[in-house]
């Protein structure tokens, strides 16, 4: 039995699984729908990783050359439109330039990735497609990367800039009861970045609670606080409204009980992580099980992180729910390994079947 | 109407006389609030205090709280560490606020504290600043003139300052009469040398110290204040002013160790003045005679049950919680127990870092004092029946606690009694 591993998506996630499969020796097919390799990381312009601020362009390259490898068959601007057969024996209909083709793999690794919150869908709160002054985490991170940080209105450097956390996470009403897990960090990482591009610019992250799990309290926030001199208000904003060409940010402050009625420059809305398209329509094709907000159900959980409802079918990275890239990179390595298990397992119960 | 006095209170208008259409509505029937809504966050104050030298840490907090419960003040009013982040944050420079003067720096937040914001180095710093723009509350800024003036904080003439070795019943020798080295220079200190209860503390230490044979020295009268509650109060300038003046005397004078009564000139003299220029080893009395206590040839037994108060400046802030309780367990008869607030969750007296000298304006933001609450602890602890002692080391204590002691009504069920009156009494034969 050839040991081919399907790996779908090729962002950090899938460029990790594909790597680990073709470093053991096994076959990778990678299937990436866009032109270039990256994922989500390219696709939205990150600039500085969380928590080091290390070059998210140079942690691309170093997976990029991961799969430079003649075990990695790369598909780029391909989808998978069908799936039959199972664990040892999938067969994938692969959607691409050339037309249709069908792959035959043992196992496959999903790795479709997560999109980031659509804050239209907080209707009237926050006014994001009203005033271009409201932004997200993913737009200053592009700005942040161009270092160009400006009000989108005027062209000019803001004086204050407010992120609020938890825009689309923690929500029932939203449907998304979960935490996105990273908004915390990666907006007191840009609130850092823009204090040192523009030191007079005073910069506020107004939070319900401070999510700063394992070492990113002393890595992030604490110098965020500490060094750069982020204000940190406890209390949330529900409500933006324009005034005199900038933005009334109208919340409570938690600590005070009092209410808030604030005049910012820019506003950046923290939002969380949901499901791709990809990762919905994936799971739909191959028949895995999907969770109540959409990301691939993993049952095994908490001992089993990578495991689907479908034997042979594994999930890394952001398709299961809300991950960092530290979270990313070890499961795709869990999975790699496990999708190649399950092959190689299966050839042993053959072997042992024909004796 | 729009003449008569208006009362304003934190946002609420209210005034003291009004009729409207013949109907009375003075006082709460016509209260109003202001607007109510925070408009800007602005960052000066915070850019202010933590630019102040001592004041860096201001900024660290994040708000978990765990300051609060064990702050003394906030078990009698609204103070809280955690409380004067969130006004500075919010512009506050504290340098208006009675809360810059209810801070004790007994440095209990501090212990606790998981972000290390230090008031025993910001509260220092911003009142420094209030002393400078004359913010300082009258019966402080009194003391301090009185400091500056004669040395010692209750004005009392500086010539006066040894005359309590006239009734200590032991020669007491000056050691600009003796004209050679000493093994140990006793700085007296301010409260035991001018306050009654405090001078005899004076004389039983003058007693014991001789019973040991300790070849000892007073400064006497050129004995200045140490400063240290000065400066903790804000009044730098002041304290350095006193320390050089210490300072040009032990250096003047030959002897091998400092022993001091008050654990405020204790952490002045172990952890200020060297950077001020004076080196070199200071002991607290109790930490003096804790390991000379198998020397002590006790006379009659003290059938007393006895609590400890530890002061702020010799256990939490100076890590000493043993000597005193090594002597306390030497004297035959007493019964040591522990109140509930003991050695690192020591409960302050209230009169640390200025609050000796600030009850009254104090008195005007918390329920009760600090001394009183103590005073409860230790009644529920050792009295009720005038045979219970609240033992102390700290020369500020006991004129403190006595007068909780009687507004609290605990008359006659408790008793004060500094550590070193204790042993001398066990020195004594019994009386009859």
């Amino acid at each position: 039995m050839p040991e081919t591993v399907l790996v779908i998506g090729g962002g950090p996630a899938g460029l990790e699984a594909a790597r680990a499969v073709a470093e053991v020796g096994a076959q990778a097919i990678l299937v990436e729908r866009r032109a270039v390799l990256g994922g989500t990381p390219d696709e939205s312009n990150y600039a500085a990783l969380t928590p080091h601020l290390g070059s998210a362009q140079d942690a691309l390259d170093l997976l990029r050359a991961g799969v430079q490898d003649p075990n990695v068959d790369i598909h780029l601007e391909t989808t998978v439109t069908g799936c039959t057969g199972s664990l040892g024996d999938f067969r994938v209909t692969l959607s691409g330039p050339g037309g249709e083709s069908t792959v035959k793999a043992g196992s496959i690794v999903v790795a479709t990735g997560f999109q980031h919150f659509d804050p239209g869908r907080e209707t009237q709160m926050y006014g994001y497609y009203e005033y271009p002054d409201v932004i997200t985490l993913p737009d200053a991170e592009k700005m942040l990367k161009d270092h160009h940080f400006v009000r989108p209105s005027t062209g000019e450097a803001p004086r204050n800039v407010a992120f609020i956390q938890c825009v689309g996470s923690r929500d029932r009403r939203l449907g998304n009861e979960y935490c996105s897990k990273v908004c915390c960090g990666v907006a007191s990482k840009e609130a850092i970045e823009i204090r040192q591009m523009l030191p007079d610019c005073k910069v506020y992250i107004f939070y319900i609670d401070m999510r700063m799990y394992g070492y990113w309290e002393s890595q992030i926030y604490w110098p965020a606080q500490e060094q750069y001199n982020v204000n940190y208000i406890r209390g949330i904003v529900t409500e933006i409204v324009g005034k005199d060409g900038r933005l009334l940010m109208k919340g409570e402050d938690t600590t005070m009980g009092r209410p808030v009625e604030v005049l910012m420059d820019m506003i950046v809305l923290s939002v969380g992580m949901e499901p791709s398209k990809g990762t919905r329509d994936v799971a739909g094709i191959l028949g895995v099980e999907q969770n109540k907000y959409g990301f691939i159900h993993t049952p095994g959980e908490p001992m089993d992180p990578v495991g689907t409802s479908v034997p042979g079918i594994f999930v890394a990275g952001a398709a299961a729910g809300p991950k960092d890239l530290e979270d990313t990179m070890s499961m795709a390595g869990a999975a790699a390994m496990r999708a190649i298990r399950a092959i190689r397992g299966l050839a042993r119960a053959e072997v042992s079947a024909s004796r | 109407m729009r003449d008569l006095p208006v009362i304003k209170v934190d946002g609420v208008l209210e005034l003291e006389h009004a009729v409207v259409d013949g109907v009375d509505i003075s006082g709460h029937w016509n209260r109003m609030f202001n607007q109510r809504a925070i408009n800007a966050y602005p960052t000066e104050a915070m850019d202010w205090v933590t630019g102040l030298a001592g004041g860096e840490s201001m900024r660290d907090c994040y708000q978990c709280g765990k300051c609060v419960p064990v702050c003394p003040v906030n078990h009698v009013g609204d103070y809280g560490p955690r409380k004067l982040n969130v006004k500075v944050l919010r512009g506050n420079n504290l340098l208006d606020d009675p809360d810059l003067w209810l801070c004790t720096t007994c440095g209990n937040c501090y212990r606790v504290c998981p972000k290390e914001v230090n008031p025993l180095r910001i509260m220092p710093a911003i009142r420094e600043q209030a002393v400078l723009e004359g913010k300082v509350p009258d019966e402080l800024a009194d003391v301090f003139q009185k400091l500056q003036r004669t040395g010692n904080p209750q004005g009392e003439s500086p010539r006066k300052r040894a005359d309590w070795i006239a009734e200590a019943g032991v020669p007491v020798p000056l050691i600009s009469e003796l004209g050679r080295p000493v093994d140990v220079l006793w700085y007296v200190s301010d409260y035991t040398s001018y306050h009654p209860r405090g001078k005899d503390a004076a004389r039983a230490m003058a007693r014991v110290l001789t019973a040991l044979g300790v070849d000892f020295a007073i400064l006497g009268n050129e004995e200045r204040s140490d400063g240290d509650s000065a400066r903790l109060a804000g009044e730098s300038g002041l304290f350095e002013m006193l320390a050089e003046q210490n300072i040009k005397l032990f250096n003047k004078y030959q002897f091998r160790q400092l022993v001091v009564m008050d654990p405020h000139a204790f952490n002045a003299f172990k952890n200020e003045y060297p950077r001020l220029g004076w080196q070199g080893e200071v002991l607290h009395y109790t930490q003096f005679l804790a390991p000379l206590v198998d020397r002590l040839q006790f006379q009659s037994q003290v059938d007393l049950d006895v609590t400890y108060h530890d002061p702020c400046y010799l256990g939490r802030n100076n890590g000493e919680f043993d000597a005193p309780r090594r002597l306390l367990e030497a004297i035959p008869g007493i019964r040591l127990a522990e109140m509930p607030h003991n050695k690192q969750n020591g409960y302050c007296c209230g009169g640390g870092g200025g609050g000796m000298w600030l009850d009254g304006f104090v008195a005007d933001h918390v329920s009760e004092r600090l001394s009183e609450r103590r005073v409860r602890e230790a009644v529920a602890t050792v009295g009720t029946d005038g045979t219970g002692v609240l033992s102390v080391a700290c020369p500020y204590e006991p004129s403190r606690f006595e007068d909780a002691v009687k507004s609290t009504g605990n008359d006659g069920r408790l008793v004060v009694r500094d550590i070193i009156e204790l042993l001398d009494q066990a020195l004594q034969p019994a009386s009859a």
